[in-house]
C-alpha cells in the first residue's frame, strides 16, 4: 500500500484534467464538479494517509519510484517522489488548501460557459504542482516547475476572448521563462559536479566534509534566479499584477498558496547547498527584503481589489526570502504555511465582494459592505488581521520569528534588515487595514443599481471562507519551524541580542497597531482625507501608482530593441533581402538565361541550316584532335 | 594529280558549293536546287569509286539515288508552291513561325 | 596529257563553273541553267570514265525530268518576289566560312589519303570478271543481284505519287 501512495497522490489530479479535459462538455456540470473537486479531496486524504505513515516511521522519509524516465550511459533518469516532512507539510498545503479552492470554485464559476475547462486546468495545476513538491530529484522538480507555468498561463488568460488578459497570460509564461534560464544553468552545474540531481543527494555532497568541485554559491545565485520568476521577486516581479486578469479562485490558488512558493520551497529543500553559500543567501536577503519594502510601498496606493493583493503577495514573498537569506528556512516555511491560508482566505474573499458587486473591483467605488455581506466581511477581516500580524492569529507568529532572525541571526541578520523589515511590515498592516476600511466599513460610494443587487455568497464560497478563516485563526499555534527542524536546522543566534527578543515582539505588535490605527485615521469617514494627501505628495503618489514605471522601463529596454531588430534586422534584412531575394535572383537569373537562349531559336530555317553545319564541321574538328 | 584523287575534289568542291547555296540563297526554289547540286556531288564520288573498284554495287546505289531523287522533287516542289501561294512569295526569310 | 585527262579537266572546270554560277546569278531561271550544264558537265565526266549506263541516267531522269519540272515550275511563279532583290539570306559570311572550312577538312583528309594499290583493290572486288558498266552486263547484274531494290523503288515512286496527289488535293481545298 505504502508502495503506491505518493504515485497515487500525484496521478489523481492528472486523471481529472484528463476526464475534465475530455469528456467534461459532454457530461455536463454536475459530473465536472464531482470529479473535479472529488479527486483533489481524495489525495488530501491520501496525503494525510502517507502522512500519518511518515509519522509512524519517526519522521524518515518515504521514497517511492514510479518509472525510469531515460538511462544515459551510466546516469538513470527517474521519476521518483520524495516524502520527508518538509513535503508532507507542502502536500498537505497543496492538497488542502486547493481543494477548498476547488470547493469555491463550483460557486464562483457556475455560470461560465467554460466551466470543463476551467476545472480540467485547475486539476493539471494540481498534478504538476504535487509533481513539483514530491519530486526526489530536480528534474522531476523542474518537469512539476515548468507544468505550473503552463498552467499559470492556461488559467490568467482563461477568458483569452480578452486580449488584455491573454497578454497577461503571456506575459506570466516569459517572465518565467527567462527565471528558467538560471534554473536550467544551476541544474546543470550540480549535474556536472555531482552526477546526480536527487536533492537528499545534492544536500548530503554538499554537507560532506569535502566540499563539491562547483561554488555554492554560483549554483545558489542561478537557482535564486530561477525563484525569482516564479515567485515574483525583483526584476521579474513584473508578471504577477498582471495575473489578477484570470479568475479569482486561480488568483488565490496560483498566486497566494502554492505556485508562487515554488520558488521558496525550492531553496528551502536544498537548504544543505545554501548553509554553504553565503553569498547567494545575502544577496537572497537583500532582494527579499527589497521586493518586500517595494511592493509594501505600491499596495498603498493601489485601488483594484485585486491588485492589492497581488502586491501583498509579493511583499510577504519578499519576507520569505528574507527568512531564507538569514538562514531560517523553517521559518520561511512557516510564513510559507500561514501565507497560504491567510491570502487564500484573502483573495477569495475578494472573490466573494467581486460576486457581490456584479464584477466591480475598484475600491473606491465600495464601501458599507459590512452589513450586507457579514459572513464575507467577518472572515476577510479575520485574514486581514492575521496578515497584519495582530497576535494571537496565525501571521503575528511567523511574522514575528521572521522579524527576529532578521536582526539576531548569525548568518547574516543586522539591525538594518530588522528596522527596513519593520517599517514595511507597518506599511502591510496600513494597506490591509485600508482595503479593509475602504472596502466595508466606510459609508457606501456604490451606485444604486450596484448596491441593490449585493448579495451574501451561496455556501459553497462561504463555507471555504470560513474554513480558511479559522486556520488563518488559529494555524499559528502549530509550530512549524520545530516540526521541520529535524531537515532544517535553525540558524544560531547571537546571544547577546537573546535579551531583545520579548521587546521586540512587542515592538513588532505596536507596528501592527500602529498600521491599523493610522488606516482608521486616514480612511474611516471615506476618502477625502486621503485625497487631500494625494494632492500634497503629487509626485510620490504618481510614481507609486505607476508601480515606479518598471513595465515601461522594461518595454523600453528591452522591449523595442527586440521588436526593432525582428522587423529591420530579421524581418527587412534576413528574410525579405536574403532569402527572398536569393530566391527572387534565382528566378530572374534563370528567366533571363533563359530568354537570351532562346534568341538561338530564329525561326529561320537557313540559319538552323548553318547550326547543323557548324555541328558536322565541330565533330570533324574534335575527331582530328582525338584522332 | 590522280583521277581518283581530282574527281573526289570535285565532289568536296561541289558538295560545299550546294550547301553554301542552301545556307545563303533566299529563294526557296533556287534552295531546292542547290540541294539538288550537293546531291550531285555525293553521286560523283560514288561513280568514281565504282568505277575504281570496279564493281557494280556502286552504280546501282546510284541508281536508286536517282529513283530517290526523282520522288523527292516530285513532293517538294508541290509542298513549295503551296507554301509560297499562302504567303505569296517565295522567300524563305517570310517563315518564321517558331521563333523565339 | 591525253585527251582523256585534258576533257575530263574540261568537264571538272564546267561544273565548277556552274556551281559557282548558282550562288550569283538572280533570276532563277539562270540559276536552273547553270545547273543543267552542271549535270551535263557530270554526265560527260561519268561517260569519260566509262560508265556509260549511269551517264545515259543521269541526263534522263535528272536533266530530263527533275529539271525539267523545276524549270517549268520556276515559269509557273512570278517573277516579282522580293527574293529577287534580295538574293541573300542572313548568315553569308558565316556559311561561306563554315563551308569553306568543312570543304578545306574533307580536301585535307582526300590528299592524305593513300592511293589504292592493285592488292587492295584485290580485297574489294567480288570473284569473276571485273564488272563493265554497258548496258547489257549492268543490267544483267542489277536485275540478277539487286532485283529487290529495284521492286522497292517501285514502291517508293508508287508512294511518292500518292503523296503527290495527297499535297495537290490539300492544295486544292485550301483554295477552294
Amino acid at each position: 500500500m505504502t508502495m503506491n501512495l505518493l504515485t497515487l497522490i500525484v496521478l489523481l489530479p492528472l486523471a481529472g484534467f484528463v476526464l475534465n479535459g475530455l469528456a467534461g462538455n459532454r457530461l455536463g456540470k454536475g459530473f465536472v464538479s464531482v470529479v473535479g473537486c472529488g479527486l483533489p479531496i481524495v489525495a488530501f486524504m491520501a496525503t494525510v494517509r502517507a502522512f500519518l505513515e511518515l509519522q509512524a516511521t519517526g519522521g524518515s522519509a518515504l521514497v517511492e519510484t514510479a518509472y525510469t524516465w531515460a538511462t544515459v550511459g551510466d546516469f538513470r533518469f527517474e521519476v521518483a517522489f520524495y516524502f520527508d516532512r518538509l513535503s508532507a507539510l507542502m502536500t498537505l498545503i497543496v492538497t488542502g488548501v486547493g481543494s477548498l479552492i476547488h470547493i469555491y470554485s463550483t460557486g464562483y464559476m457556475k455560470d461560465d460557459a467554460s466551466y470543463a475547462r476551467y476545472f480540467a486546468y485547475l486539476n493539471l495545476f494540481l498534478f504538476f504542482m504535487l509533481l513539483l513538491v514530491l519530486g526526489r530529484s530536480l528534474l522531476v522538480c523542474f518537469v512539476g516547475w515548468e507544468g505550473v507555468g503552463l498552467a499559470s498561463y492556461l488559467l490568467i488568460g482563461f477568458w483569452f476572448e480578452d486580449p488584455a488578459k491573454a497578454a497577461a497570460g503571456k506575459k506570466a509564461f516569459i517572465t518565467n521563462r527567462v527565471g528558467d534560464a538560471g534554473f536550467l544553468l544551476g541544474m546543470f552545474l550540480i549535474f556536472h559536479a555531482l552526477g546526480t540531481l536527487d536533492f537528499d543527494a545534492v544536500n548530503a555532497a554538499f554537507n560532506a566534509p569535502v566540499a563539491p568541485a562547483v561554488s555554492a554559491s554560483l549554483v545558489g545565485l542561478l537557482l535564486f534566479i530561477g525563484a525569482t520568476g516564479k515567485s515574483a521577486q525583483i526584476p521579474l516581479h513584473v508578471w504577477l499584477p498582471d495575473a489578477m486578469a484570470g479568475p479569482t479562485p486561480v488568483s488565490a490558488l496560483i498566486h497566494a498558496a502554492t505556485m508562487v512558493t515554488a520558488g521558496i520551497y525550492l531553496v528551502a529543500r536544498l537548504n544543505g547547498l545554501y548553509l554553504h553559500a553565503p553569498e547567494a543567501s545575502h544577496v537572497m536577503a537583500i532582494v527579499g527584503l527589497a521586493t518586500a519594502f517595494f511592493a509594501a510601498t505600491i499596495a498603498v496606493v493601489q485601488t483594484d481589489i485585486k491588485k492589492v493583493l497581488a502586491y501583498s503577495t509579493i511583499s510577504q514573498l519578499g519576507f520569505m526570502f528574507l527568512a531564507l537569506g538569514v538562514g531560517a528556512y523553517g521559518v520561511a516555511v512557516f510564513h510559507l504555511y500561514t501565507h497560504a491560508f491567510f491570502k487564500a482566505c484573502l483573495f477569495l474573499g475578494a472573490g466573494s465582494v467581486i460576486h457581490a458587486m456584479s464584477g466591480e473591483q475598484d475600491i473606491r467605488k465600495m464601501g458599507g459592505l459590512a452589513r450586507k455581506i457579514p459572513v464575507t466581511f467577518v472572515t476577510f477581516a479575520v485574514a486581514t488581521a492575521a496578515i497584519a500580524g495582530i497576535p494571537p492569529l496565525a501571521g503575528f507568529f511567523s511574522k514575528d520569528e521572521i522579524l527576529w532572525f532578521a536582526f539576531a541571526s548569525e548568518r547574516g541578520g543586522s539591525p538594518l534588515l530588522w528596522i527596513v523589515a519593520s517599517f514595511t511590515a507597518l506599511m502591510t498592516a496600513f494597506y490591509m487595514f485600508r482595503l479593509l476600511m475602504l472596502t466595508f466599513l466606510t459609508p457606501s460610494r456604490m451606485d444604486e443599481k450596484t448596491a441593490h443587487h449585493v448579495h451574501e455568497s451561496p455556501f459553497s464560497m462561504t463555507g471555504v471562507l470560513i474554513v480558511l478563516a479559522v486556520l488563518s485563526a488559529i494555524g499559528g499555534f502549530f509550530h512549524v519551524y520545530h516540526f521541520l527542524e529535524p531537515v532544517m536546522p535553525m540558524p544560531a543566534e547571537d546571544e547577546a541580542l537573546e535579551h531583545l527578543k520579548l521587546p521586540l515582539i512587542i515592538f513588532a505588535v505596536v507596528t501592527g497597531l500602529t498600521g491599523l490605527a493610522a488606516a482608521v485615521y486616514v480612511y474611516g469617514k471615506g476618502l477625502a482625507r486621503a485625497e487631500r494627501l494625494q494632492q500634497r505628495f503629487a509626485g510620490l503618489h504618481r510614481l507609486l501608482s505607476g508601480k515606479y514605471h518598471v513595465d515601461e522601463l522594461y518595454e523600453a529596454v528591452l522591449g523595442r530593441p527586440l521588436h526593432w531588430i525582428s522587423e529591420r534586422v530579421f524581418l527587412d534584412l534576413g528574410d525579405r533581402a536574403l532569402i527572398d531575394g536569393t530566391l527572387h535572383g534565382l528566378t530572374g537569373l534563370a528567366q533571363r538565361a533563359a530568354g537570351r537562349l532562346s534568341r538561338v531559336e530564329t525561326g529561320n530555317l537557313q540559319f538552323y541550316v548553318l547550326l547543323a553545319a557548324l555541328g558536322v564541321v565541330a565533330s570533324l574538328a574534335w575527331m582530328w584532335g582525338h584522332g | 594529280m590522280d583521277r581518283t584523287q581530282l574527281l573526289l575534289t570535285l565532289s568536296i568542291a561541289l558538295f560545299a558549293l550546294g550547301l553554301v547555296g542552301v545556307m545563303i540563297r533566299r529563294n526557296a526554289l533556287v534552295m531546292l536546287m542547290c540541294m539538288e547540286l550537293m546531291l550531285n556531288g555525293v553521286i560523283l564520288s560514288l561513280v568514281t569509286f565504282a568505277e575504281r573498284t570496279a564493281t557494280v554495287s556502286g552504280a546501282v546505289l546510284v541508281f536508286l539515288v536517282f529513283v530517290v531523287a526523282a520522288a523527292e522533287i516530285a513532293i517538294a516542289i508541290p509542298i513549295v508552291l503551296l507554301l509560297a501561294r499562302q504567303r505569296h512569295t517565295l522567300d524563305v526569310g517570310a517563315w518564321s513561325g517558331l521563333k523565339g | 596529257m591525253s585527251l582523256e585527262t585534258l576533257l575530263l579537266y574540261f568537264f571538272a572546270t564546267a561544273a565548277l563553273a556552274g556551281g559557282v554560277l548558282m550562288l550569283v546569278a538572280r533570276h532563277p531561271m539562270r540559276v536552273a541553267l547553270a545547273l543543267i550544264s552542271s549535270m551535263v558537265s557530270l554526265a560527260g565526266i561519268y561517260a569519260i570514265l566509262g560508265v556509260h549506263v549511269i551517264a545515259v541516267f543521269q541526263v534522263l531522269i535528272y536533266v530530263g525530268a527533275v529539271m525539267v519540272f523545276m524549270v517549268y515550275v520556276i515559269m509557273l511563279l512570278d517573277v516579282r518576289d522580293p527574293s529577287f532583290l534580295e538574293r541573300y539570306g542572313r548568315a553569308l559570311v558565316p556559311s561561306v566560312a563554315i563551308a569553306g572550312v568543312l570543304a578545306a577538312a574533307l580536301g585535307a583528309a582526300v590528299s592524305r589519303g593513300r592511293i589504292a594499290t592493285a592488292a587492295d583493290l584485290a580485297l574489294v572486288q567480288p570473284e569473276g570478271a571485273p564488272a563493265s558498266f554497258g548496258v547489257q552486263p549492268f543490267s544483267i547484274e542489277f536485275l540478277g543481284h539487286y532485283w529487290l531494290h529495284f521492286e522497292l523503288t517501285s514502291v517508293l515512286l508508287l508512294a511518292a505519287v500518292v503523296a503527290a496527289i495527297a499535297v495537290i488535293k490539300a492544295g486544292r481545298r485550301h483554295d477552294g
